[in-house]
């Protein structure tokens, strides 16, 4: 891929002996839109930060579309829009003044797909920033990124204080970014929303990129949930490859399987089998997986 | 703290055994006003030390202190501009007029931005409503944060008076404790009004920048009462009308008249009524005074982020303007008569306060020394106002379009220069129209360069505050008010004339000629200039090489 929409090499920040970010080696192709998942402080904003060159890296580098993050930013962010998940905006402006100046910042912007996301999302731009709830300083700078149609969308937690209607119109307007081959980097908390919108997802801990693929990917190599009713009591299992977590109640069996099921069917074939449930792991689950029930590492 | 994260998110202030939610409002606005108040009782001790001692070194005969007292103890324009000044043969007389309406002034601005800072800041930033959320109420979270910055201003006191004593101990000096006490509370007395009128603003504005202002012409409406009064054109009864007056009134070191601090506690307790009051009436981030929620868009000046800067300091420049105007303008129209009476030894006296020359350019010299501070003073401003567009995350959404680091700093940098030249340029005409109002013979370009000569010192002051900008974004604001603080401190106490020079040097004031009592130094003004642009430069490279960093 010459000209990966993002790319990073070994890009790594330090605070002094906090490593934020460590060697992350991440490459996102154009067109695609891409999850950024982790819990507080597992570095996506500094990951964020630093393709934005709002930060420096410690080491390694950064490119988006082949323009060094750090070197060339200007250049970088002709073809970026980026949303932060706090807007901090200038309280005495109206959105549609705050609009009109971020638009002229940006160079070129489609005023009437704007008038369209002002309709989509429900604004009312006459009102100061001061006067808005903090969902609708969230959705001045959705407009204010999706309006200039950029062929990058950086987005650090977006969609945080949008009700579930504006939820919706956000997944929607992402969906239009998809069609019309825009490059989009969604970091986000809301496993649904990444679950619902992207092609791969990484997964950040501890500063590491510990994770990335596409969804099938994920599920292929983690474990699914099996729920069985037996005829009979539930045999032994420890011996059947792949299974785990084994919990019987009476005649019903709950377990991992990781790998092919097909062991657990021939094991349980003895006894006889009435109903069986198999699921595959959400991306809650998955994500869950990678960090213990208890999220710990938030 | 429990976060419980959904549509509505419901935050409960944490609670200390023993504390309820309100008292940890009153102790997170103690912590802040405290830290403060020994900063500022610090410097007020130092000037009122400092201003004795001088006293006692510069004049030390009686017939010094006798003509010292003929000269200025009837000089009605000295009056209106410091105070009246009664007993001048004394060390506490020439205490009182020397150094206490400039601390009276720095008191109220202090008490101001302390409480709006404290009780509409926090408001604005949106950290009340974590607090308020919880079991504390409006009216009772108002009261605790009152009682913080009331915290604050005894720890002002306490330090001031600590120094006051010290200083008022020592041989030469001989001012009994009880003395420097009440002089210490006097000092302070501003700074508890307007602590109060700050409280009632808060409530009133929208903003904080608002409520500021609101204060602040309040603060000038209460000068000008005094000013008149203090005039010797028979309105000496409106002394009675200004707070100001009040704190005058109270005459420390002179004849003490602690009657007068009837009206002050009066009045204080009733604005904190009001103040408290008022919060229960409106909502958390409302204000009583209307403000408009919808406003047409005006596109004009929101073309880049220089415009922007523009447009959002406008009003605050224009205040700041106004200030530096009708302050030139009230020099250039004492000046005359303030400079009739300065001769023979006492020029050599006057001199040693850092002015030179005779007559109104001797008295116009020492008065551009506040405008110098002024203009200095909105360079601080100037900087720290780009920080706080940083610490707020605001300037992420330049910096993160297509915009270089470089022309989002250097367009702010060219708004500051424009604003302090035009700052300088102002002083000059208006205090030229002043004194022509006289007939005092000052010319037009005199004054005019004499303005123009206090434009130097304010850009060291830009320049350095855009190094620690560039260096220590975190420390901009101390580092900027703290150089303002200590040049001035040096000007006030440079008078003593047993300070060291390389001490006087690193005072931003003390490069600067005394115009028009003397030609301006262009040479000097020329490499203050440079230096200050130069700072400026490593500044703003520093800052295009560091992370951007919140408060």
């Amino acid at each position: 891929m010459p000209n990966a929409a993002i790319r990073t090499e070994g890009l790594t920040k330090r605070y002094g002996e906090v490593v934020a970010l460590d060697h992350l080696d991440l490459e996102v192709a154009q067109g695609e839109v891409v999850g950024y998942l982790g819990p507080n402080g597992a570095g996506k904003t500094t990951t964020i930060r630093l393709l934005l060159g709002l930060s420096q890296p410690t080491e390694g580098r950064g490119a988006i579309f082949g323009l060094d993050c750090h070197r060339q930013p200007v250049e970088t962010h002709r073809r970026v829009a980026f949303v932060a998940g706090e807007a901090n905006l200038w309280p005495s402006l109206t959105g549609a003044e705050t609009l009109a100046l971020l638009g002229r910042v940006h160079g070129h912007f489609d005023e009437v797909y704007r008038d369209e996301l002002i309709d989509q999302f429900d604004l009312d731009p006459t009102k100061k920033v001061r006067a808005y709830s903090k969902g609708n300083h969230q959705k001045v700078i959705l407009i204010a990124a999706l309006m200039v149609r950029p062929d990058l969308l950086v987005l650090d937690e977006p969609t945080s204080g949008l009700d579930p209607l504006m939820e919706q119109a956000f997944r929607h307007c992402i969906g239009e970014a998809r069609e019309r081959g825009q490059t989009v980097f969604l970091s986000s908390h809301i496993m649904s929303e990444v679950e619902a919108l992207c092609d791969r997802v990484g997964i950040l801990r501890d500063g590491r990129l510990i994770e990335m693929g596409t969804l099938a990917e994920m599920r292929h190599l983690s474990a699914l949930s099996v729920e069985a009713t037996l005829d009979g009591p539930v045999p032994d299992l420890s011996a059947v490859p792949g299974v785990s977590a084994v919990e019987a109640d009476g005649k019903v069996l709950r377990c991992q399987v990781r790998g092919s099921i097909d062991p657990l069917l021939k094991a349980l074939a003895a006894t006889g089998v009435t109903e069986l449930l198999s699921r595959e792991p959400s991306l809650e689950e998955l994500f869950l997986a990678q960090y213990g029930a208890d999220g710990h590492a938030g | 703290m429990r976060v419980d994260l959904g549509i509505r998110a419901r935050i409960t202030a944490p609670v200390r055994p023993g504390g309820s939610p309100a008292s940890v409002v009153a102790a997170l606005s103690a912590r802040k006003a405290i830290r403060s108040g020994v900063l500022w009782g610090y410097i007020f001790g130092i000037a009122i030390a400092s201003s004795q001692i001088s006293y006692t070194r510069i004049y030390k005969t009686p017939t010094q202190r006798d003509a010292l007292a003929a000269t200025y103890g009837t000089n009605k324009a000295m009056s209106a501009l410091f105070g009246p000044a009664p007993q001048l043969q004394t060390v506490g007389g020439f205490t009182v007029f020397k150094i206490s309406m400039t601390l009276m002034i720095l008191g109220a601005v202090w008490g101001l931005l302390t409480s709006t800072r404290l009780l509409r800041g926090e408001e604005d930033s949106g950290r009340w409503d974590l607090l308020l959320t919880g079991q504390a109420t409006r009216r009772g979270a108002t009261a605790q944060a009152i009682a913080g910055l009331g915290a604050g201003v005894v720890v002002l006191w306490v330090v001031t008076a600590i120094i006051t004593v010290l200083s008022g101990l020592t041989s030469s000096v001989k001012i009994p404790a009880s003395s420097s006490l009440y002089f210490a509370l006097a000092m302070v007395a501003t700074s508890v009004i307007f602590l109060a009128i700050g409280a009632v603003t808060s409530q009133l504005a929208a903003t904080r920048r608002q409520a500021a202002s609101f204060g602040a012409a309040f603060l000038g409406v209460s000068y000008a009462l005094r000013l008149v009064a203090d005039a010797g054109v028979g309105l000496h009864g409106l002394t009675w009308a200004s707070p100001l007056g009040w704190v005058e009134e109270l005459q420390p070191l002179t004849s003490s008249q602690p009657l007068a601090l009837l009206p002050i506690v009066a009045f204080t307790a009733v604005l904190v009524a009001v103040a408290v009051h008022l919060a229960g009436a409106r909502d958390v981030g409302e204000s009583i005074v209307h403000d408009r929620a919808h406003s047409v868009a005006h596109l004009g000046l929101l073309s880049g982020p220089t415009g922007l800067a523009i447009r959002l300091m406008r009003a605050t420049v224009i205040g700041w303007w106004v200030a530096i105007a009708v302050s030139a303008l009230l020099y250039g129209v004492i000046a005359k008569s303030a400079g009739a009476t300065i001769s023979g030894s006492l020029e050599e006296m006057f001199s040693k306060l850092g002015a030179t020359g005779t007559g109104a350019d001797a008295v116009l010299g020492l008065c551009f020394l506040i405008e110098a501070f002024l203009i200095a003073f909105v360079a601080a401003g100037q900087v720290t106002s780009a920080r706080a567009e940083e610490s707020g995350g605001r300037v992420d959404h330049f910096l993160t379009r297509p915009l270089s680091r470089p022309s989002w700093l250097g367009g702010r940098l060219l708004v500051a220069l424009a604003v302090l030249v035009l700052s300088g340029v102002g002083a000059g005409i208006f205090a030229w129209l002043g004194a022509a109002t006289q007939h005092t013979g000052l010319s037009f370009t005199t004054l005019l360069e004499a303005g123009v000569n206090l434009v130097p010192p304010a850009i060291v002051v830009l320049g350095i505050g855009v190094l620690a900008f560039g260096i220590r974004p975190r420390w901009t604001s101390i580092i900027v008010y703290g150089v303002l603080g200590w040049s001035l401190l040096l000007v006030i106490v440079g008078g003593i004339g047993a300070i060291n020079h390389w001490v006087l040097d690193t005072s931003v004031f003390h490069h600067m000629a005394s115009a028009p009592a003397v030609h301006p130094n262009w040479e000097a003004n020329g490499i203050m200039t440079a230096v200050g642009l130069a700072t400026a430069l490593v500044g703003g490279l520093a800052f295009r090489r560091r992370d951007l960093q919140g408060e």
